[in-house]
């Protein structure tokens, strides 16, 4: 009796198991979204190269040359890059990033290692020190946070690894610790959106401003430039509302919501990301609302949010730009040959306006 | 004599407490409407009105989940990853039309409360374990098969996102449906019996000879198809389907709402009209400090405490 027991034990497990496996494959294989054309959309459009430098490369501002990091120059062809990201690829900005240091990676024709964090800092330490240990001679990364690296930062000064950190700042001694950070300024990010808003209300009025997540310096930054911009430029714009949207669409869309009930006679939205934007067009739009009686400026450049200008909703998309692979091993090559780089590289970043939306869009990602 | 009056007191004061208990919840409420009608510009406005009804409709519907799966003595942490499943199987499925991507969407929901109501049935796992397991393989697989936010450009679904009957927004009538279909349920129905009955006592039940674990898969399967349907509700209002960020948290904000309207944890008894009325409580109370552009962090604190107070009163309650 016994071994048919066990038989039909077994027998079963295999048939969930395979039951499992089977569902899966149904699942995605039949599965069949509203447009599957996107993709190729989006693949013969991206026609953009990468960031152009803000300030100088050398020249102002301190600089860092190989000699004074320690280590000895090597041929960045021959080298193996390790590549770090924090959050997880599920946003355009994330996406555009890796797909950016792979494609130069690719270009150059340099081996490179990836790995990605799923936004735990935990995950990213021990990840750094997996390409440390997998024999990452130089590295690229992305931090999560800016403090915490101290474990990090002594295995690869250990082994002269140079660093390059990228989008955000590790506060960490440059040149002695890593070699440069590349990276958009918020700051002025938030500046250039008031200008924006000052352009596109007049310069006055009452308008919000919907905040990204708490806690983040991004926001803090964004949220600084952008006040002191209008508090220095049009005195007449008064900022009456200042509401979490936590970078997400659907946050954006309700605090939007409750914003144009509890305030209707709201001139302009400042969003903090380009998310939290479209939620307040949808909020618009739901309210009845007809396109530009709101004024709205954003920041990152995402092809939807571009998109919005086009459709007359959103007055100024500041770009963020995610495009990284370039510069950074630009960065990396002339560093490796024992030039000069600077030790904070601030990229460029463009903006849309009406006047460039249509023909630009392109270039959002 | 004193002691007399003293009884007498003590005995009206718990009777206070009781009522303050039993229906505490409502009066949060209306407190909370008369001060904002007071101090809120704008706020007795049908478009206000609308505006909350629709935003509190996805939370009070997978609170009613919730609720059945607290009154069975269990908890069910996977409703927010069974909102971003759905969120994702509707958008992979739209191709074929509206009606098809909301079914795969709900049968999403039936698979994992299927699983919830196996593990917890049959291989005896703890409901918050269980459940827990769920909620990180949902959201897993959510993003694996949609990685990232995209539009919905359906014109059924966005219809259902903004849509109205007689100025009624659909997402309400649909929430306001499921609450009453759920409070029949509890209230008329040997199912509802059943499952009461093996919330006060599992022992007794399985003594009594009910159906425990097919009652119990039935739960979790109502939880998870409840929560679908939040899930392509949220979605229709958004028109996007956002599985990174789409349910996140949700978990808790429906077991506040479920416990702030006095279904004790404890398990045997469900209150759908407290759980509704929960729900808009705590609607209400993120609403009135966003209107008065208050920081976020204070909202936090608020909704801190009206949870610490109907946790306390449920102590109360459970002492009786």
């Amino acid at each position: 009796m016994k071994p048919t027991v066990i038989l039909r034990r077994t027998s079963v497990r295999t048939l969930l198991a395979t039951g499992l496996v089977t569902s899966l494959t149904l699942v995605s294989g039949c599965a069949k979204s509203e447009d599957d054309s996107d993709k190729a959309k989006n693949s013969t459009s991206q026609g953009d190269s990468g960031q152009v430098v803000a300030s100088p490369s050398a020249g102002s501002g301190p600089t860092c040359t190989i000699d004074a990091y320690g280590g000895k120059k090597i041929d960045l062809k021959s080298a193996t890059v390790g590549f770090s990201q924090s959050e997880k690829e599920a946003n355009p900005f994330r996406i555009a990033e890796t797909a950016s240091i792979k494609a130069e990676a690719q270009k150059r024709g340099v081996k490179l290692l990836t790995s990605n964090a799923q936004s735990q800092f935990s995950k990213q330490i021990s990840d750094v020190q997996d390409l440390i240990a997998k024999g990452a001679d130089l590295l690229v990364i992305a931090p999560l946070n800016s403090d915490g690296w101290e474990p990090v930062l002594r295995s690869a000064s250990a082994k002269h690894i140079p660093i390059v950190t990228i989008d955000r700042k590790i506060n960490a001694t440059a040149c002695k610790d890593y070699v440069s950070f590349i990276g958009s300024d918020f700051v002025e990010q938030g500046k250039r959106a008031a200008d924006r808003m000052i352009e596109a209300t007049g310069g006055k009025g009452e308008i919000a401003i919907l905040l990204g997540a708490a806690g983040n310096n991004v926001t803090t930054e964004r949220t600084k430039g952008f006040e002191d911009r209008v508090k220095e430029k049009a005195p007449g714009l008064k900022i009456v509302f200042k509401q979490t949207g936590e970078f997400a669409r659907e946050k954006g869309q309700s605090v939007t919501e409750n914003l144009i009930q509890s305030k209707p006679g709201i001139t302009g939205i400042y969003a903090e990301n380009d998310e939290m934007g479209l939620g307040a067009v949808n909020a618009l739009k739901g309210a009845g609302k007809k396109p530009g009686t709101v004024k709205i400026v954003t920041i990152d450049g995402t092809r939807n949010a571009v998109q919005g200008i086009v459709d007359g909703w959103i007055n100024g998309v500041i770009e963020s730009n995610p495009r990284f692979g370039p510069l950074a091993f630009q960065t990396l090559d002339s560093f490796t040959q024992g030039d000069k780089v600077a030790q904070d590289i601030v990229i460029k970043d463009s903006a849309y306006t009406t006047d460039n939306a249509k023909s630009d869009i392109g270039k959002a990602y | 004599m004193t002691d007399l009056t003293l009884g007498r007191a003590t005995a009206d004061r718990d009777r206070l407490l009781r009522l303050l208990q039993e229906y505490g919840v409502y009066l949060g409420v209306v407190v909370l409407l008369l001060l904002n009608t007071v101090f809120t510009p704008h706020f007795l406005s049908a478009e206000n009105f609308r505006t909350q009804a629709v935003q509190v409709a996805p939370v009070l519907i997978v609170a009613l989940g919730m609720a059945l799966a607290i009154g069975s003595e269990g908890v069910d942490l996977s409703v927010g990853s069974v909102m971003a499943l759905s969120t994702s199987l509707l958008s992979l499925y739209l191709g074929y039309g509206a009606w098809i991507a909301v079914l795969a969407a709900v049968a999403g929901g039936i698979v994992v409360g299927v699983a919830n109501g196996a593990l917890i049935a049959f291989v005896g796992v703890q409901p918050i374990v269980a459940t827990l397991a769920l909620m990180v393989a949902g959201r897993g697989l959510a993003l694996v098969l949609l990685p990232q936010l995209k539009d919905v450009r359906n014109p059924g679904m966005a219809e259902l996102g903004s849509g109205d009957v007689l100025g009624v927004p659909y997402l309400v009538l649909i929430a306001v449906a499921l609450a009453l279909l759920v409070g029949f349920v509890v209230r008329r129905t040997t199912f509802g019996r059943q499952l009461l009955a093996l919330g006060d006592s599992r022992p007794a039940a399985r003594l009594a000879g009910l159906p425990v674990r097919r009652v119990l898969i039935v739960v979790y399967v109502c939880s998870g198809v409840l929560a679908a349907i939040a899930g392509v509700l949220a979605t229709a209002r958004l028109t996007a389907s956002d599985p990174t960020s789409l349910g996140t948290l949700m978990e808790l904000s429906a077991i506040t709402a479920v416990v702030v309207g006095g279904t004790p944890l404890s398990g045997g008894r469900v209150r759908i009209g407290g759980t509704v009325a929960g729900a808009v409580l705590i609607q209400l109370l993120t609403t009135t400090l966003i209107k008065h552009d208050l920081p976020p962090s204070w909202t936090q604190i608020a909704q801190a405490v009206v949870i610490v107070l109907a946790v306390y009163a449920a102590r109360e309650r459970g002492k009786r």
